[in-house]
């Protein structure tokens, strides 16, 4: 499941791209659902402004575990340029736990693509 | 040889309003900025738009300055963009709303509500617009006074 | 209890007030008849941020502030910079801008059809659209070094340069999409379901488009023949023809002719650019430290007018800088055009198409939406997923 956290929307087109043919990040068995109680895999981009704070913790409350979190961009890794901002969280580690981040301002798809993978194939080995 | 587009607005405006008309100048092509008294600042943005068929407002400005608070319509029309300036001081921050000259100012002066912390008397709804629900009442954080913090992480990464 | 339109009490317990709603629909029965936007939860602070980091360090955080049209941004920025300093920015580097602004308007208008496809239930054309747009990402990943977020513009001019070869690939790039997009065009006219679901939905008179001061696409669509390349040239608009695209059908399907129009308007200027560049430098170096003025610089993004304000201080750190970014003069719009009045009904189904219409920059699909029924005394929480499903889309 994807949320954004008050993103610029660069990662969201990436993380979109990710999804279209050329890309096509279904064939590693992921797929966009809507609703947090159908995802393992909370895919998050954007700082975190104060208006989604409560949003994204029950988001993440309501996940069944087992649940993983990526953190996909500067912005959801650390605050990215907006660190430092009166409206920002110093990223989503300072919030909920994350599995895996995928730095770049945005990061292309095939690095979205090769977090997520990284994830799910060290969540199937495990 | 024939006066610039951008001092033929000047001079109407300075015609109109004369003392009320404290400072102008045109920057570059196509841009004006003047500054008026608080009791002319409806009266000129008034006459701006209907007269002078500048009727589209970009946005309006709110600035913390030495002087008080400046609020500045950048109102414009094909090939001119006329930036009005009135400035209100810090003990009392309030202006009349322009929504009714305007209806699409109706956002701007909310914004400026929030950051600034101006009033705009005459407004149909200053509610929040960006600022979340629980940020504190009297905090403007575009005040020069106001130091930008960080809210606090709840975990440790 | 009867609960007033005007006056729903909502306590602090309840669960919405945590939800960062951004729109506020009033509803009787099937019908929307009040909208109240509260945006926010994109607020990061960016314009406080400004004060503190030099113009330099500006230009990268102006590029963040909208990562679809990042480059309308940054171009609006070093303008206004420009502008104080009043030095004459090299030629080459103003048709250079018009080529990397036009590149971002082609990319951003795909991106919009693909969505509003996926929008009014037709996903292959949001899988065929994206595709067909990757080839223009890959042409501005070749000039500029990234997909996303160019870094293209600098304080001065532009930061690279294109060669020969480049041209050359440019010029293929746009034969496809002029081919691709002339295609849409005729296949979309000839789909009479997709014109049901874009016809006459989300109105905004001419009349109205004026007072609330719409900007872009939206306010072509309904008339308003206004656009900052021909009203307030800036870069090199002032010598790259195009004619400014605008239709009077008000509504979605009118929306949707703008930018596809605009889409193969866009190319034929790409190609004048590559056509015409003139040569010399990319750019010029430009003192740090900008003297105490104001400046006000305004370009076409594709979602519509961007306007900056500036006032520096003789320093290397503005003053005060202010952005407008064009959603933000659109939701007025918006808003009217959810208001059901008189023959003019507005179904909840119609919600995410009329909303998508106006190529707002916020993402919107996971956020949930608030419903009142003041009649029934209901209130419930919708994404628009939830919508979708209700009007049969899914």
């Amino acid at each position: 499941m994807h949320f954004n956290t008050g993103a610029c929307n660069a990662c969201d087109i990436e993380v979109l791209a990710a999804l279209t043919p050329r890309y096509d990040l279904e064939r590693f068995g992921a797929v966009l659902k809507g609703s947090p109680r159908h995802g393992d895999v909370l895919v998050v981009t954007g700082p975190v402004t104060r208006q989604v704070k409560d949003r994204i913790m029950r988001i993440y409350e309501q996940m069944p575990p087992p649940r993983f979190v990526v953190s996909v961009g500067s912005c959801a890794s650390s605050g990215g340029v907006f660190n430092g901002c009166y409206n920002v969280y110093p990223g989503l580690d300072s919030l909920i736990p994350v599995d895996a981040y995928v730095p770049g301002c945005p990061p292309k798809p095939e690095a979205i693509i090769h977090g997520v993978a990284a994830l799910l194939a060290k969540i199937r080995g495990s | 040889m024939s006066k610039s587009t951008e001092q033929a607005i000047i001079d109407e405006l300075r015609t109109q309003f004369s003392q009320e008309l404290l400072e102008a100048k045109a920057t570059r092509n196509r841009r004006v900025f003047m500054e008026v008294s608080p009791q002319a600042y409806k009266p000129v943005v008034d006459y701006a738009v209907r007269t002078m068929g500048f009727t589209h407002l970009s946005t309006i400005t709110g600035l913390d300055s030495a002087k008080g608070f400046e609020i500045m319509p950048h109102l414009s029309r094909s090939g001119a963009v006329l930036t009005v300036k009135v400035t209100v001081p810090r003990e009392d921050p309030t202006v009349e709303t322009i929504t009714d000259l305007i209806p699409g100012a109706i956002l701007y002066e909310r914004e400026i509500h929030d950051l600034v912390g101006v009033v705009f008397r005459g407004h149909p709804g200053l509610e929040r617009l960006v600022l979340h629900e629980g940020w504190p009442e009297g905090v403007h954080p575009l005040r020069k006074e106001y130091k930008a913090v960080q809210p606090e992480p709840l975990r440790k990464a | 209890m009867a609960i007033s339109t005007f006056d729903v009490p909502v306590g602090p317990q309840h669960p919405a007030l945590k939800e960062p709603v951004n729109f506020t629909f009033t509803v009787d029965g099937e019908h929307v008849v009040g909208v109240r936007p509260r945006i926010g939860y994109n607020h990061r602070g960016i314009e406080k941020a400004a004060e503190s980091r030099t113009y330099i360090q500006n230009i990268y955080l102006m590029e963040r502030i909208c990562g679809i049209c990042s480059v309308a941004h940054t171009t609006t920025y070093v303008q206004n910079v420009e502008y104080v300093l009043g030095k004459e920015i090299p030629r080459r580097a103003e048709f250079y801008r018009v080529l990397i602004n036009e590149l971002n308007r082609i990319h951003s208008h795909l991106l919009w059809l693909g969505v509003a496809g996926h929008e009014i239930g037709f996903d292959t054309l949001f899988m065929y659209v994206w595709r067909d747009r990757e080839h223009v990402m890959d042409i501005l990943e070749m000039l500029t070094g990234n997909r996303v977020n160019y870094a293209i513009n600098t304080i001065g001019g532009v930061r690279r340069d294109i060669t020969p070869e480049m041209v050359g690939k440019v010029r293929k790039v746009m034969e496809v999409v002029e081919q691709r997009v002339t295609y849409y065009r005729k296949a979309a006219a000839a789909e009479p379901t997709l014109l049901t679901r874009v016809k006459g939905i989300g109105v905004l008179k001419t009349e109205d488009a004026l007072k609330l001061c719409a900007v872009g696409p939206t306010a072509r669509a309904s008339g308003v023949k206004s656009d900052v390349r021909a009203d307030d040239p800036y870069a090199a608009y002032d010598e790259v023809p195009f004619n400014l695209v605008s239709y009077d059908l008000c509504d979605v399907l009118s929306r949707v002719l703008v930018r596809v129009d605009e889409t193969l308007e866009s190319v034929k200027m790409v190609k004048h650019c590559l056509d015409h560049m003139p040569a010399g430098p990319v750019r010029v170096k430009l003192p740090r430290v900008v003297p105490a003025a104001e400046s006000v610089s305004r370009i076409e993004a594709p979602r519509g007018e961007v306007i900056h304000y500036l006032r520096s201080n003789g320093t290397d750190k503005p003053e005060r800088y202010k952005v407008r970014a064009p959603t933000l003069g659109n939701i007025p719009s918006v808003c009217e055009m959810l208001t059901s009045k008189g023959d003019y009904a507005v179904r909840i189904g119609d919600i995410p198409i009329a909303l998508a219409s106006i190529d707002p920059c916020f993402s919107c699909t996971d956020r949930a939406v608030l419903f009142i029924d003041p009649s029934r005394g209901k209130e419930w929480l919708w994404t628009f997923e939830h919508i979708r499903k209700y009007a049969g889309r899914v």
